[in-house]
């Protein structure tokens, strides 16, 4: 049984309480403290939050999924009892007057907020060094990163300090943390879980996910939270995920090995957690299939056109008016308000990406980039197409292309950075749903591969990802 | 030298929904500040917009108002720039692909007469909010109260080509809109907003003048006095061989002037794009179809018809249709058996004058038309009914009610009148002889006699035949 | 290099955000090297089509027109920067005016 689920059932069934449960998790956050992952968090507030659980009447604690829970929340996600920074100067001290509904939905499974989670500044970034309030350790190497950009939700998770964690992916900000610190991250389908409070970045990208030390943690989570939400119109009109029961085996599946994610020169440690994943599949009795995804290689400087395109009009309301940290340059006036607020408050790579956005935007560039990245994003969601019409149910491909890299190896060249994106951000791109889980270690560092499903398959997919953790060992250090 | 005028004019207008735009705070002018807001319209980090049905429906309802092709798909993409009332820095509209395009609008020209002036595009976006310039000293003070309230876009063609026609195609649009429900189309309460294009050119010339932009009028006849005056800048200039730069100018109603903005800023480039936020409003052909049926009879076709259903002429079918409170009131008082004419007539006289003044009818169609009656019957004359009408606003008296009371009640039966004729003719004998004997102007005397005889109750419609029957008598 | 110093400065006026003269070099080499990357893309013919991609539900779902607002945890005085009279203060306009 899943770490989730035994606590889940222990407070359902009053063998234990949700009281207990918040004194645990204050306990390992203060532990794990110097991994820099948590931020904003209180034994006063973890208590409340306990209270609500533990207050409840017990016939309607029974009902819980996820009753008592802690669950670490990405610092983009909005809550009311404690701020919401983003891991930006401009947003610092900013707490928000409404909670977002994954929020909402997650309390409302008995699940209990531990604390806000750092993140790369406004979700921008693969390694959690763009934060403004410092950056991640790797629970395993403090000099490597946990990637990013929810390397809080997934630090934390790795450390133990939480059973499982919220995050956003836009171009891999989930799978990519949770390959390079040995855990379970799921991406559901654009549209399956509800943006209402998750600070917007990559309008069309961004997904909220979670993380687990296994898949199961993960996917009751997701499960917990997913659904239509009337208060964002992406949301598709589907009933919340229901899982499917366990499998021990993959008889029937046809997984498809796409030919551009295996290169020549795939890290050695990286394509030998790969070949485990492929002999456990057939041993498992699935069927694996070479295909194409013949665009692949586009994937990210398509991204890196529409992220920032759409980041830089989701920012533009950050001009201190409103709410966030204010600074008036010399001349004091409005002008004067809008550049030092914004030039001031947000970090380098921020700056850097609504620069970026703005001039494939803007007058006589829109059609060569913009427009132009528009078609490539359509022929690259055809590409996944075509390969689940040619007869595969799933897709299995490295999730990163080495482990863990070391801080400060990739900051200087903005995209060298970009290119540790390159086996995620197709996915966001088609906004297909995919899970990241653990296939071995390398040299001390852990290995992860992804599954990749068409639109709304996760309960398939992942059933086949929990078999295929059954099977394999993670902790194994493979050749 | 003469010159051909050419404008174009933009309007707002502030649609008449409950709630906003994207979000469900309420839609209502003169709230306290800041006080009908939420994430949604603040700007708030992770608030999301989702479109307001009723918003759709009244501009669908208003594009085939104005003949314009209602789109079955159309998509909402950002307008991206900064401005303190602009929470979002971008504001959420409608770019390359409308809701409606095409239409025509008709009205009457001064110049012309009747002339249809070309609807290019209407579309759907959300208002910003007010900056207030004069209530904080040396700062600007912003109220989000009308951040995200549901507009129309309404743009025309260059069709028009005088100041005159611009403010004729506004009232006709202003009535159209406020037939149609949409909007309330009140320039003083800022419901309505208008920015106008103007060039000059030689007539015959295919070629567009530059053109320069006008705004800050608040009425249509600041629209026209601004257009006057710009038109005026703009030929004094090319007059004088210089050229027109393609400026926008700020009317200044007290002065009557217009000056150039005072920032010289290259224009804006608003870098519109697909709003990532809002998949595409996709309607179906029927229930576009369905809007417009809904529609009510609008004025044009209103005029017709009571031209053709009433005998009334195209100004009184003109006057009574132009709103439809008017419009309605008069066919009820037809329809409660007044005759058409009359009803008119008192429609656009007495309860006019009522209805402006306090925006109702104080009369219920049922009793004017009782009273109309009245006039026809011959039960009172025309200027007595006229002293019965204040008592009938005032309280709730039948008509006949108050015509007896107040002592007005005309005698038209042949056996009084009879009596007072013969009364009058047997006092007056050589009077009598005079008229037989043919001095045909002394009838006046005698209708006069009658008439003091009875008080005034005479009916004098009555009265004149009988006197005539009773004079020829030997 | 595709984009130079006086595109960041355009496009930094259009975001309204201040660059320094000190960082603006590095900026724009930066800038210049992302800008290269993705017009890697002009490498797919334009006569290569797929049907478009949209993200979520091929239309979207109309709210009804009822007054029913999201409610405020805390009124805007409590995060305002700047708050007054019920207002929402800023600098004055100076630069801006008139737009």
């Amino acid at each position: 049984m899943s770490a989730v689920e035994s606590a889940a059932s222990g407070v359902r069934e009053g063998r234990t309480t949700a009281a207990a449960a918040a004194k645990e998790v204050a306990s390992r956050l203060e532990k794990t403290a110097a991994l820099n992952a948590s931020l904003n968090w209180s034994a006063e507030r973890l208590e409340a939050e306990a209270a609500r659980v533990d207050g409840a009447t017990p016939s309607d604690r029974a009902k819980m999924p996820l009753a008592g829970v802690p669950i670490a929340v990405k610092d983009n996600i909005v809550t009311t009892e404690q701020p919401t920074t983003c891991g930006s100067r401009i947003l610092e001290g900013y707490v928000s007057p409404f909670n977002a509904t994954v929020i909402n939905r997650l309390r409302a499974a008995g699940a209990m907020i531990a604390c806000k989670a750092n993140l790369d500044e406004f979700a921008m970034g693969s390694s959690t060094e763009h934060s403004a309030f410092g950056r991640v350790m790797h629970p395993d190497d403090p000099s490597c990163v946990p990637g990013g950009s929810s390397g809080g939700s997934a630090a934390l998770v790795a450390a133990g300090a939480v059973p499982a964690a919220l995050g956003s992916e836009t171009g891999g900000s989930v799978r990519q943390p949770a390959s390079f610190c040995g855990i379970v991250g799921i991406k559901p389908s654009y549209g399956r879980v509800s943006r209402y409070g998750l600070v917007a970045f990559g309008s069309s990208l961004d997904a909220v996910s979670s993380f687990g030390r296994t898949v199961d943690d993960a996917a009751r989570v997701l499960a917990a939270m997913s659904g239509h939400d009337p208060l964002d119109a992406t949301t598709i009109a589907q009933p919340p995920l229901v899982l499917d029961p366990p499998r021990r085996d993959l008889k029937g599946l046809t997984i498809g090995l796409p030919a551009e994610y295996f290169p020549r020169d795939l890290h050695k440690g990286v394509r030998a957690g790969l070949d485990r994943a492929i002999k456990a599949i057939k041993d498992l009795g699935g069927t694996i299939k070479e295909v194409s995804l013949p665009h692949t290689r586009y994937a990210v400087p398509t991204y890196y056109i529409i992220a920032p395109a759409e980041a830089a009009a989701n920012l533009a309301r950050y001009d201190g008016v409103r709410y966030g940290q204010r600074r008036v340059g010399p001349a004091g006036d409005l002008r004067a308000l809008y550049q030092a607020t914004r030039g001031q408050g947000f970090g380098a790579e921020v700056r850097r990406r609504i620069l970026i956005g703005t001039y494939v935007l803007s007058s006589g560039y829109y059609d060569a980039y913009y427009r132009k990245a528009q078609q490539v994003r359509a022929l690259l969601a055809e590409d996944f197409r075509r390969a689940f019409d040619a007869g595969c149910d799933m897709l299995l491909t490295p999730t990163t292309p080495t482990p863990a890299f070391k801080a400060g190896e990739k900051t200087e060249d903005p995209v060298a950075m970009y290119l540790a994106d390159i086996f995620v951000c197709p996915v966001n791109l088609a906004g297909l749903p995919a899970v990241s889980f653990p296939v071995g270690r390398s040299e001390g560092l852990p290995l992860g591969a992804q599954l990749i499903a068409p639109n709304f398959a996760e309960a398939r997919m992942l059933s086949a990802a929990a078999a295929l953790e059954a099977a394999l060992d993670a902790a194994a250090e493979v050749r | 030298m003469t010159w051909e005028t050419v404008i174009g004019l933009e309007v707002h207008a502030q649609l008449l929904t409950k709630s906003k735009m994207f979000c469900g705070c309420a839609n209502k002018f003169g709230a306290p500040p800041n006080t009908l807001v939420c994430p949604v319209c603040l700007g708030l980090p992770g608030a999301l917009p989702v479109p307001n049905e009723q918003a759709i429906r009244l501009a669908t309802q208003a594009a085939r108002a104005l003949g314009c092709t209602v789109h079955p798909r159309s998509i909402f993409a950002r307008k991206n720039y900064f401005y303190p009332d602009l929470p979002k820095g971008y504001q959420i509209s409608q770019f390359d692909q409308p809701l409606a395009t095409g239409g025509t609008i008709w009205c009457e020209s001064p110049e012309r007469g009747r002339i249809g002036i070309g609807v290019t595009r209407l579309h759907l976006e959300e208002d910003a909010g007010k900056s207030l310039h004069d209530r904080l000293p040396g700062k600007t003070a912003i109220d989000l109260n009308r951040a995200g309230t549901p507009l129309v876009e309404i743009v025309s063609e260059p069709d028009l080509r005088s100041p005159a026609e611009a403010r004729a195609y506004l009232t006709t649009l202003k009535q159209i809109l406020v037939y149609a429900e949409v909007s309330d189309c009140n320039m003083e309460e800022g419901s309505l907003r208008v920015d106008a294009n103007i060039s000059i050119r030689r007539p015959g010339d295919s070629k567009l003048g530059t053109k320069a932009e006008v705004k800050n009028m608040n009425s249509f006849a600041n629209v026209e006095r601004a257009l006057i005056v710009e038109h005026d800048r703009q030929v004094a200039l090319l007059e004088s061989g210089g050229r027109v730069e393609q400026v926008t100018m700020l009317f200044n109603a007290a002065a009557g002037t217009v000056k150039p903005m005072r920032s010289k800023e290259e224009s804006h480039d608003y870098r519109y794009f697909p709003d990532p936020d809002l998949p595409p409003l996709v309607l179906t052909p029927k229930w576009i179809e369905e809007q417009h049926a809904a529609l009510p009879e609008l004025p044009e076709p209103k005029r017709e018809r009571f031209m053709t259903r009433y005998a009334i002429t195209a100004y009184d079918a003109g006057v009574l249709a132009a709103e439809r409170p008017v419009a309605d009131y008069f066919e009820s008082v037809v329809g409660a058996g007044a005759e058409a004419k009359a009803a008119a007539n008192w429609v656009m006289g007495e309860a006019m004058s009522g209805y402006n003044e306090t925006g109702r009818f104080g009369v219920s169609a049922e009793r004017l038309s009782k009273l109309i009656g009245l006039v026809k019957e011959g039960v009172v004359s025309l200027q007595a009914a006229k002293r019965v009408y204040p008592e009938l606003v005032a309280g709730n008296e039948e008509p006949r009610a108050v015509a007896d009371r107040l002592g007005l009640i005309q005698v038209g039966d042949a056996n009084t009148l009879g009596a007072w004729v013969a009364e009058v003719l047997a006092a007056n004998p050589s009077e009598v002889e005079r008229f037989r004997g043919g001095e045909a102007k002394l009838m006046g005397f005698f209708v006069g006699l009658v008439m003091k005889k009875s008080g005034g109750k005479a009916d004098p419609k009555a009265l004149q035949p009988l006197l005539t029957e009773k004079l020829r008598k030997k | 290099m595709s984009i130079g110093r006086e595109d960041v400065l355009h496009v930094a006026k259009l975001a309204e955000l201040a660059v320094s003269d000190e960082e603006l070099p590095k900026l724009t080499e930066q800038l210049g090297r992302i800008v290269d990357y993705v017009a890697q893309l002009n490498e797919v013919p334009a006569g290569e089509q797929a049907p478009p991609y949209l993200a979520g539900p091929d239309k979207v779902t109309l709210r009804p027109d009822v007054v029913a607002p999201v409610p405020l945890a805390r009124p805007p005085a409590d995060f305002a920067p700047e708050f007054s009279q019920g207002l929402f203060a800023v600098p004055r306009l100076g630069a801006m005016e008139d737009q």
